[in-house]
């Protein structure tokens, strides 16, 4: 008698938990979920360290703050060397994906003045016999404007490194910028061909009409063509016999009905005063 | 009370812990001991609904979110018979 109410409560059972599943099928999960879950979480805080002592947390949360602010210290250090990494890059026209970074910068004989003030490394040497077979030196760029004067740059090396008055110096994308107008001991000046009142032969435009550029600091140019040039925004600026490269991009061209001439606007490709490197030619 | 009750719920509260860690392979043997040794042992099939309700009754496990339960009414079904048969 006793087994036959036992097999029927078993079957109704059953059958109780098949029409919940049914018709309330997250019924009996959220019950059962919601039993086991403190169990889960208490297991989890126990795992994750919640019982020690609170001395050990503190030791343990200082130890990990100290070892965060190592690693950011750390990823500022890596991330100032990539910066750098590829201003260099640019500065040598290589591209990302060029392989053999290495190489090519070493056969470009790249050199740092490695002993001036900014502790700059030196890149693959600092001996006198590579720094003439290159005739290009790579300098830092100390100081610039706002902070520098008279539109010019402060660089890293002087006659420790050769320079001299006349030296061109071309900023990133080999863009030439000015000359080393002053050269002291272990730094040297480098005049802008923007610096006000500075005047240059320039080809405007691609019908490369002859004109001359003034100088109207912070790396601004101005030059006067006749109006029947056709030169447009856009539009390169040439430096005959000096360098191939654009020495500048028209940036807006004024005109005036009144006058014969109109006036062209340019500035260089890169922004100057973003350069942390130039590359000074002898 | 019995002494074997206490021991009835004591498998019963082991049966619980070891569920709600997922071992369902310690919790099988203690649930196939319990269902031969006590009579109407129907913990066993709650323990099967039990472990279906935290790790399956998915919609997307289908028939396999409920072997928990069916395992375990098979294995009440077939130990009721079984006891009866020997113990005759």
């Amino acid at each position: 008698m006793g087994q036959k109410i036992a097999a029927f409560f078993v079957i109704f059972f059953l059958i109780l938990f098949v029409g919940l599943q049914f018709f309330v099928p997250h019924l009996l999960s959220g019950i059962f979920s919601s039993i086991a879950t403190p169990f889960w979480q208490a297991e989890f805080a126990i795992g994750s360290g919640s019982l020690r002592s609170p001395g050990s947390l503190v030791a343990e949360n200082e130890d990990l703050r100290r070892r965060l602010s190592d690693m950011e210290m750390r990823m500022g250090s890596i991330l100032s060397v990539e910066k750098e990494n590829e201003e260099l890059k640019a500065l040598f026209g290589i591209t990302k994906t060029t392989p053999n970074i290495i190489g090519v910068i070493s056969e470009r004989q790249i050199f740092v003045n490695s002993s001036s003030s900014t502790s700059t490394p030196s890149l693959t040497g600092t001996n006198s016999e590579e720094r003439r077979a290159s005739g290009k030196i790579l300098a830092p760029v100390l100081v610039r404007p706002p902070f520098a004067p008279y539109d010019e740059f402060v660089v890293s090396g002087g006659e420790d490194m050769g320079f001299a008055p006349g030296d061109r110096v071309y900023a990133s994308e080999q863009v030439l910028i000015g000359t080393i107008s002053e050269v002291l001991s272990r730094t040297s000046k480098v005049l802008l061909y923007s610096s006000p009142k500075q005047t240059h032969q320039v080809l405007v435009g691609s019908g490369n009409i002859l004109a001359t550029a003034v100088g109207r600091g912070g790396g601004q140019y101005s030059a006067e063509l006749p109006r029947s040039a056709q030169v447009k925004e856009g539009d390169s600026v040439i430096v005959p016999s000096l360098w191939d490269k654009p020495f500048g991009i028209v940036n807006a061209v004024i005109s005036d009905p009144a006058q014969p001439f109109v006036t062209v606007l340019f500035s260089p490709p890169v922004n100057i005063f973003q350069s942390r490197w130039v590359l000074i030619s002898k | 009370m019995k002494k074997s009750f206490y021991y009835r719920i004591f498998a019963d509260i082991l049966v619980v812990i070891f569920l709600i860690q997922g071992w369902w392979f310690v919790a099988l043997p203690v649930l196939l001991i319990g269902a031969w040794s006590f009579p109407f042992y129907f913990e066993l099939i709650l323990a099967g609904i039990f472990y279906d309700s935290l790790f399956g009754m998915a919609g997307a496990q289908g028939i396999y979110g409920y072997v928990g339960t069916i395992v375990t009414s098979v294995f009440f079904i077939v130990i009721f018979f079984a006891k009866r048969i020997v113990r005759r």
